[in-house]
């Protein structure tokens, strides 16, 4: 009698086995667990079978049933699973098509280099000032230390509104607007346009600056060399050679040209640094005392630095742009490489 | 300036190369910006700066040398001059103007042409040789930087001189050839009639030295630097004479520079020397100046001893004594540029040597530092529209009016009423813009030359308003332009929309990113003449119009030649950052679901979209939670003049969930409203 049922289960092993897909699995199903299936059958006449081998037969009959249910829904879900693949396999996209995003517009490169110096410098703890770009002729000259018939004024050709006023030719003018304002210490960049009547192969009528200042109790021409040179460094690069050399501007004294071993031959002379293996690159000095006594400054209790750079030759520099009307005429294949 | 290595070798003796003594000299602060050989000599072009003077001459370089190299400089001898006759009379009438004037009369003199070695060094200086006697006053100008000036002696009525303004004379022919109109207040030179030559800046025709000259009257004098400036800037003429005066010549060295002219043209053109005039009413009192070693210690940030400080000092030429912590120096007649105690800091800082001071890092007190709340908007303003797809553009500030009549704008539009530019570099371009409109349409136009089909530019910048102020007001404003093809998308996701849409949704997503309070787009007929009446728009934060967005007017496009489908806005970004929410406020969440119905109705197609939404929104402005457009449609089977609109509805109750029965009731309403308010008809 058991071995009528581990014949049974042998061979619904066997059945199972050559089972190809889902429908073979659910007709077994059906022929050995279904209502009437093979073991159902047993399983109802279980009253008919022997007192004496009952218990045994009983067991195994359950046993075998519980297997064949465990294979057939292993099989069963093993069909499901490939099935569901497959049919995902058939639902395809094209996944080398480009995604979907506006690409992204362009930072202007004068924007780019300028926002770079102002991240240096506020991490340095200066802060960013303005200041109008239609200046008085007295904050632009005058309390700068450049009065009018002085031959300093040749240094800068100036757009004129009126007698005066001017397109600032320089961001210098803020340094006044706000130490007039402000008590020492402090610590201030102004970046801005400025205008010079001037327009040629190294000269725009408009071009942008970066004014930078700090007065203190205590600063001194070292101080300045120091706070350039970690600037230069950040910007250039940690192992570019840095230069200062006197020069002269009416609003600072001492006053120094800095200038930057050239960034194309890297010191040995070639033709953008003219042989010379060095580039301009900012200009900038201690703050004259007669400054200070414009905006009511002690000059002897109170000492500065003060320096300003042009950001279209920073930034010709850093891309190697060789043309500076590229900047204005806002040439799509230009723009498009920043 | 131009510098000979041989004639700077006259007064310092040098053995270093010229390559060496020009990076002495850039180093020292005179900065050599070319070295050049000619005919065995070699030429140096020195930047000389405004403050320096005393450098624009030879001997003021081989000074520069000496100091700085700490060679000896060799003083040249004055000569001395034979005096065969009387002294020329000289009468300085503005001795405001002319504090020194010496002078005196050579006769008999033969016109020629110079020696070569004279033509030649005044050549390699860029000075076109003339004649013997007016090379000769070349030459010691270009040696002791004195210009000096020969007139034709009987050319000069009453052979006597006068300094004067010009007065009620307004003409004047100079050397040149040129008739010059004068100021009143201009210096002049006069014989005992007329006037003979602009003083410091250029002699007259009327008593030039030619060829038939046989005496001369020459000047050697000082004139008031601002005086000559204002004189040469008044004529337009800046020559190497007026150069030199504006800036300040040695008022000591005056007659010292008359004297080797004389010799130098009795030496190349024969005659017999008079006597010498010299009118100095006041002699230059030498300033003293004192400054404290800690004091140049603390500025330049080094600790000079005594002996360095005397060493550079006196290698200037600078007289100094020390007292106490004190120095007090003396700087020399030509060095009229130190004036102050910092002015010789800088001396001793150039002559230490730049390169020389130790790098040190500030020391700073700890202070707040102030968030630029200003600055930080504008960086969002900016890398929101990049993430938009739109290219930062910077233009120049320049405008030129006539662009107005292209746009369209009216006779009275305030944007016609510009700044202007009294010296502009463009006739055409006199004006500071008051409007970045133009700007950007060029931008678009040079880029469709290019062949470019696809252009998202937007530009950032300050316009210029006339005010009551001296100062005009300059607000920030925000300008941007769209250009596409509709037909030829620039990529497979772009839609079909017209680039009014892109341009509009680029603003609306700075605005929520920039959390500006009621903004709206409001439709009008006309906001601007240079934008199509039926797509644009104005824009309003809080009931204030701030600007203007819509599609170019093709009457506009024509005018500026540019074909396309182009959208645009300008707004007052300075007005727009007043608008923005102080800070944002948490709302706790809801706590009840929501529930969504759709509609879709067919109206007319003049119907604005917003102003159903808002009268959809009135109907229960507690329940009903938002209102979302989500299709827009027309063509068949929708009527010609019609549209389809399909709104999602979301309906929401604070304090508790709604039922099907509340919702039907709001959605009828809503029905009914439409059909009242709108003619609308439902879409099944």
């Amino acid at each position: 009698m058991v071995e009528d049922i581990l014949s049974i289960k042998a061979i619904a092993e066997e059945e199972i086995k050559g089972a190809n897909d889902l429908k073979a699995i659910q007709s077994l199903r059906v022929k050995y667990l279904g209502k009437k299936g093979v073991l159902t059958d047993k399983i109802k006449s279980l009253g008919s079978v022997p007192k004496e081998i009952r218990p045994e037969y009983g067991k195994t009959l359950n046993e075998t049933k519980n297997h064949i249910e465990s294979i057939l829904n292993q099989k069963e879900s093993f069909f499901k699973a490939s099935e569901l693949e497959s049919g995902l396999k058939a639902n395809r996209i094209d996944v080398t098509v480009p995604g979907n995003f506006i690409p992204a517009g362009h930072k202007h490169p004068i924007s780019r280099v300028l926002d770079e110096i102002v991240d240096v410098f506020s991490s340095l703890g200066f802060v960013i000032e303005e200041g109008p770009e239609i200046e008085l002729d007295y904050y632009n000259f005058e309390a700068l230390n450049i009065p009018r018939d002085h031959p300093a004024r040749d240094m800068q050709d100036t757009f004129y509104i009126t007698d005066d006023v001017v397109l600032r030719t320089h961001t210098s003018p803020v340094q006044v607007r706000v130490m007039q304002k402000n008590k020492p210490p402090l610590r201030v960049i102004a970046p801005g346009k400025v205008y010079r009547c001037d327009a040629d192969v190294t000269h725009t009528p408009m071009f942008h600056q970066i004014e930078g200042f700090m007065v203190d109790e205590h600063i001194s021409m070292g101080d300045l060399k120091g706070a350039l040179e970690l600037f230069l460094h950040a910007i250039f690069g940690e192992d570019t050679g840095v230069r200062f050399r006197p020069s002269f501007f009416p609003f600072t004294e001492p006053s120094a040209e800095v200038d930057i071993a050239c960034v194309m031959c890297g010191g040995t002379g070639c033709r953008l640094c003219k042989g010379s293996g060095w580039i301009e690159i900012l200009g900038c000095g201690m703050i004259n005392p007669k400054v200070f006594e414009m905006v009511g400054y002690d000059p002897e209790k109170y000492t500065g630095f003060a320096f300003g750079m042009g950001i279209e030759r920073i930034t010709m520099l850093k891309y190697g742009i060789d043309d500076l009307r590229l900047f204005f005429e806002n040439d799509k294949r230009f723009l498009e490489q920043f | 300036m131009k510098a000979s290595i041989n004639w700077l070798k006259e007064f310092v003796d040098f053995s270093a190369k010229p390559i060496e003594i020009a990076n002495a000299l850039t180093m020292a602060g005179l900065e050599v910006e070319g070295v050049e050989e000619v005919d065995g000599d070699t030429i140096l072009e020195v930047n000389i700066t405004p403050n320096r003077a005393d450098c624009l001459s030879i001997i003021g370089v081989a000074r520069e040398i000496a100091a700085s190299l700490s060679l000896p400089f060799k003083k040249s001898k004055i000569p001395v001059i034979k005096e065969e006759f009387g002294a020329p009379e000289i009468e300085i009438k503005a001795p405001e103007l002319c504090r020194r004037y010496a002078s005196r009369i050579i006769r008999g003199v033969k016109i020629a042409p110079s020696p070569e070695w004279l033509s030649k060094r005044l050549e390699a200086h860029a000075i076109r040789s003339i004649n013997n006697v007016v090379d000769a006053t070349n030459y010691v100008l270009l040696e002791m930087g004195q210009p000096l000036h020969a007139f034709d002696l009987n050319n000069l009525t009453g052979h006597g001189i006068v300094v004067d303004k010009a007065g009620s004379i307004d003409k004047f022919f100079t050397l040149d050839n040129e008739e010059r109109a004068l100021e009143t207040d201009t210096l002049m030179i006069w014989d005992k009639e007329k006037p003979v030559a602009v003083a410091g800046v250029m002699g007259g025709l009327n008593t030039e030295v030619t060829l038939s000259t046989s005496d001369i009257l020459l000047e050697s004098a000082y004139f008031n630097p601002p005086s000559v400036r204002r004189a040469s800037k008044a004529l337009n003429l800046s020559t190497e004479s007026s150069y030199r005066f504006e800036r300040g010549v040695d008022i000591n060295a005056v007659v010292t520079a008359l004297e080797r002219a004389v010799d130098l043209i009795l030496q190349t053109a024969g005659g017999k020397a008079g006597k010498l005039t010299d009118i100095h009413p006041k002699p230059l009192a030498l300033r003293q100046i004192s400054v404290g070693l800690s004091k140049i210690n603390k500025i330049i940030g080094v600790s000079l001893k005594d002996s360095e400080v005397q060493d550079i000092l006196t290698r200037l030429g600078f007289d100094n004594k020390k007292t106490g912590d004190t120095f007090v120096v003396i700087p020399p007649s030509f060095r009229e540029d130190i004036q102050q105690d910092i002015d010789i800091i800088e001396e001793i800082a150039r002559l230490y040597g730049y390169d020389k001071i130790p790098v040190t890092f500030p020391k700073v007190r700890l202070t707040p530092v102030k968030v630029n709340t200003h600055r930080n908007l504008i960086k969002i303003t900016k890398d929101f529209l990049r993430r938009s797809g739109y290219s930062e553009v910077i233009n120049y500030s320049f405008l030129n009016p006539s662009v107005f009549d292209k746009l369209r704008l009216s006779p009275d539009d305030k944007r016609r009423n510009t700044i202007k530019i009294k010296n502009p570099l463009r006739k055409e371009e006199n004006s500071v813009r008051t409007t970045l409109i133009p700007a950007l349409l060029g931008n678009i136009g040079l880029n469709i030359n290019h062949g470019e089909k696809s252009l998202r530019f937007f530009e950032l910048s300050k316009v210029f308003l006339p005010s009551k102020e001296k100062l005009p007001e300059e607000p920030l404003h925000l300008g941007a332009v769209c250009l596409k093809d509709s037909r030829m998308p620039s990529s497979i996701w772009e839609g079909k929309h017209e680039c009014f849409y892109d341009l509009k949704g680029a603003l609306e997503n700075l605005m929520a990113e920039l959390k500006v309070k009621d903004y709206s787009f409001v439709d009008t007929d006309s906001c601007e003449p240079y934008l199509h009446p039926g797509k644009s728009c104005t824009i309003k934060v809080n009931n204030e119009v701030i600007g203007s967005l819509g599609v170019l007017h093709p009457a506009a496009a024509e005018a500026l030649e540019l074909t396309g489908d182009i959208a645009l806005f300008e707004l007052n970004l300075s007005s727009l950052f007043l608008h923005i929410l102080p800070k944002i406020t948490y709302k706790s969440l809801p706590k009840y679901p929501y529930v969504e119905r759709d509609i879709s109705i067919v109206v007319s197609k003049d119907i604005n979209a917003a102003d159903i939404e808002n009268a959809i929104a009135r109907i229960d402005s507690n329940l009903i939670e938002g209102i979302t457009l989500f299709d827009i449609y027309t063509g068949s089977p929708i009527p010609k003049d019609k549209k389809s609109l399909a709104f999602s509805i979301r309906f929401r109750a604070e304090d508790r969930t709604l039922t099907d029965a509340e919702v039907d009731v709001l959605h009828s309403k809503m029905v009914s409203l439409l059909e009242s308010s709108f003619k609308a008809e439902l879409r099944s």
